[in-house]
């Protein structure tokens, strides 16, 4: 009986040890081509592009790297929010990255949104004190359960981590830069028909509407050039009234927030890019481009990028 | 019995003989049960039956206290799923009175480590990817329709096991001595072996009060063959109340009744990996029917894995997909076979390394101990890898 309590205490001891550890330090191991850590490390970027898997499936690296100047990185994560698109800014700004021009997701089911952490990379990539701000955010409305600070405290990315020297490289291959180098293929317009829309929701979220204020006010203290923008959405988002409304409000908060932080902000609208939001082929489903769609989409963004410049 | 055939089978024999009288051009009725199947009948129905044929046989007399009797029935750790526990070792144990042990305390803080290693770390990370895969095989490669059923394999395996050592372990904190239900069953080196270290309570049981009252062994050749194929059938039709279910059990009663070589205990190393290796691929091939919903569906699911097998780069990044249909799912693989290769590296050492000293004697297991090494890894494995929350136990459908 002594042994086994003996046993049970040195694992206690040592996997609290380790937890320490892999909240604290995990972000030092050997990068990947993706995530905050490879960003930081570039210590430069000129355009810096922050946002969901929209971002992650719309954005073309190699068409970026040709059109535009400088170095270009996509930075996204699985349901990223407003909110922590701040953070994720204000941490690597505190590291050390200098940014020129900066491009946030404007999709407005994700400034609807409770904050929720939906891609536990972003706990990969940071440290313990980001970690605990981030547990503040989603216990403070009360829903956030013990079990959900055990899976984000202790299990999250153990897999990752147990195998990082396969995996990482693994992975790093489908990435240069944030972008993905994966093709996918479009869909047909029968099964993009028969897809469900994603319904209505009860407003915007105040937590992530201050996540963009946060974004303004970083912009501005650290003299960065301000773009919002959405990626093109299959046609029957914006034919479904829900979608339609969520993102005239959203777009009329964050521009209310522009006037009252007095931030200088420019807007890339899909509708006003030479896209056909019509054609299949460019989409893998309702909200996320095809390698086809990521192409055509990014040259015409690069062509708004550069004549807003001008 | 009676009871039993009441919540369990009367649909299934009603269907059958309906669909037999449609098929005969006969009239048919359309009268079904459908009545909700109460918790671990299939168990403490079987633990009642074995006391009360006891003492019809006279092995042993009627318990007079009745709430002992219930006690033994309806024991809580095991109601849900077993071990189908005998009277006269667990009712001896009541009437002698409960009492803390500190070295069965610890053998049961042991075994729940196992148990939970099993569960939380190999069959709860298996589950999703199995039922993804069985689902649709037809929308997955070839290679991932067989790896779901050697997955499927592991993952019954550890899920069952994984309970009973779960079970064992409670009652051995409660101060009771429960029987081993699984005896590392996978390093079997042929069918009859397989049997005598899977699901023991059960197997014995079977062997007991049906095979044994049949004739046993001590019959013609001919009846014998059909003594054998009855309790195998008879096996297929307590897991499940489909035909599958009596198609698995059927094709274990062949397969024991053909092998009849005594297996070699001064064999070469290569010829003990072959006949485990042999035994384990036989055993697995038949999970399909254990797994599927139908024999039209495990039939299906056979000519999934067979046809259109390939190892290209596609192939095999399209079958990990399916653990977590993201980025992630290379990780997560690797770790749950990284999981099993210990599981499998532990057994082994019980069965043939230094651990077999520790796996305990007899039915019993008395003196079942996990050695510093395994103890402090799979500990430490639960905290950091456990899936909670994620599933039920497979075997409490049964």
């Amino acid at each position: 009986m002594k042994r086994v309590i003996r046993t049970g205490v040195i694992v206690l001891l040592t996997t609290l040890a380790l937890l320490w550890v892999k909240n604290e330090y995990a972000r030092l191991l050997p990068v990947s081509a993706y995530g905050m850590q490879a960003a930081i490390r570039k210590k430069k970027i000129d355009n810096l592009f922050i946002g969901l898997s929209m971002f992650r499936q719309g954005l073309s690296i190699d068409v970026l790297e040709e059109e535009l100047p400088g170095v270009s990185y996509i930075l996204s994560y699985n349901g990223n929010q407003p909110v922590f698109m701040a953070m994720e800014l204000q941490y690597m700004l505190e590291e050390g990255l200098e940014v020129e021009n900066l491009y946030i997701d404007l999709y407005p089911y994700m400034a609807a949104a409770t904050p929720w952490i939906s891609d536990t990379k972003i706990l990969l990539d940071t440290d313990l004190d980001f970690k605990m701000e981030t547990w503040k955010l989603l216990s403070a409305d009360g829903e956030a359960t013990p079990l959900d600070f055990y899976e984000m405290f202790v299990t999250a990315n153990n897999e990752q981590l147990l195998t990082w020297p396969v995996n990482n490289r693994l992975i790093s291959s489908q990435f240069r830069n944030g972008g993905t180098l994966l093709v996918s293929s479009g869909q047909t317009a029968e099964y993009l028909d028969s897809l469900e829309l994603l319904g209505s929701r009860d407003g915007l979220n105040d937590v992530q509407i201050d996540g963009y204020r946060e974004i303004m006010e970083l912009a501005d203290a650290y003299g960065m050039n301000l773009y919002f923008l959405e990626t093109p959405k299959y046609v029957r988002m914006y034919e479904d009234a829900d979608y339609r409304e969520l993102y005239e409000a959203c777009v009329g908060a964050v521009r209310d927030l522009a006037a009252q932080t007095e931030t200088e902000v420019k807007w890339i609208f899909a509708e006003d890019l030479d896209f056909d939001n019509t054609d299949p082929s460019c989409y893998q489903d309702l909200i996320h481009l095809s390698t086809e769609g990521r192409t055509v989409y990014t040259r015409r963004l690069c062509e708004a990028v550069a004549a807003n410049q001008d | 019995m009676g009871i039993l055939f009441l919540f369990k089978y009367f649909d299934f024999f009603r269907a059958s003989i309906a669909a037999f009288l449609i098929w005969a051009g006969l009239p048919a009725d359309s009268l079904t049960l459908s009545i909700a199947l109460p918790v671990g009948i299939s168990y403490y129905t079987f633990k009642m039956i074995s006391y009360a044929v006891d003492i019809y046989t006279g092995k042993r007399g009627a318990e007079p206290h009745a709430g002992y009797y219930l006690v033994y029935v309806l024991f809580f750790p095991q109601i849900l799923a077993g071990p189908i526990e005998r009277s006269e070792s667990f009712l001896g144990q009541i009437r002698g009175g409960l009492h803390y042990d500190s070295a069965l305390f610890a053998e049961g803080l042991q075994r729940l480590v196992l148990g939970l290693f099993k569960k939380m770390l190999i069959a709860n990370r298996l589950s999703s990817y199995v039922d993804t895969v069985f689902a649709s095989p037809d929308s997955y490669p070839a290679l991932a329709a067989l790896m779901a059923l050697v997955f499927y394999s592991f993952q019954l395996y550890c899920d069952f096991s994984g309970y009973s050592d779960i079970v064992i372990g409670m009652g051995n904190l409660l101060g009771i001595r429960s029987r081993k239900n699984f005896n590392c069953p996978y390093f079997a080196r042929n069918i009859k072996d397989f049997w005598a270290r899977w699901h023991i309570s059960l197997s014995s049981w079977l062997k007991d009060y049906v095979y044994i009252p049949l004739g046993g062994n001590r019959v013609s050749k001919e009846r014998k063959v059909l003594n054998v194929m009855f309790t195998f059938l008879a096996s297929g039709l307590w897991h499940g109340n489909t035909w599958n279910f009596l198609v698995w059990g059927g094709i274990h009663g062949v397969w024991n009744n053909l092998n009849r070589k005594r297996e070699c205990s001064d064999c070469g190393v290569l010829r003990m990996v072959w006949q485990t290796l042999l035994t384990f691929l036989g055993v697995t091939a038949t999970w399909v029917f254990f797994r599927a919903e139908s024999i039209g569906k495990a039939f299906a699911y056979y000519r999934r894995m067979l046809f259109g097998f390939s190892l290209s780069l596609a192939d095999i990044q399209n079958s990990i997909l399916p653990f977590t249909s993201d980025n992630t799912c290379a990780a997560y693989f690797l770790t749950v076979c990284l999981f099993l290769f210990l599981l499998l590296l532990y057994e082994w050492g019980q069965v043939y390394g230094r651990g077999k000293l520790r796996a305990g004697e007899g039915a019993y297991a008395e003196g079942f101990s996990l050695s510093n090494f395994w103890l402090a890894l799979m500990a430490a494995s639960i905290v950091l890898f456990g899936m909670f929350g994620e599933s039920g136990f497979l075997y409490a459908q049964f």
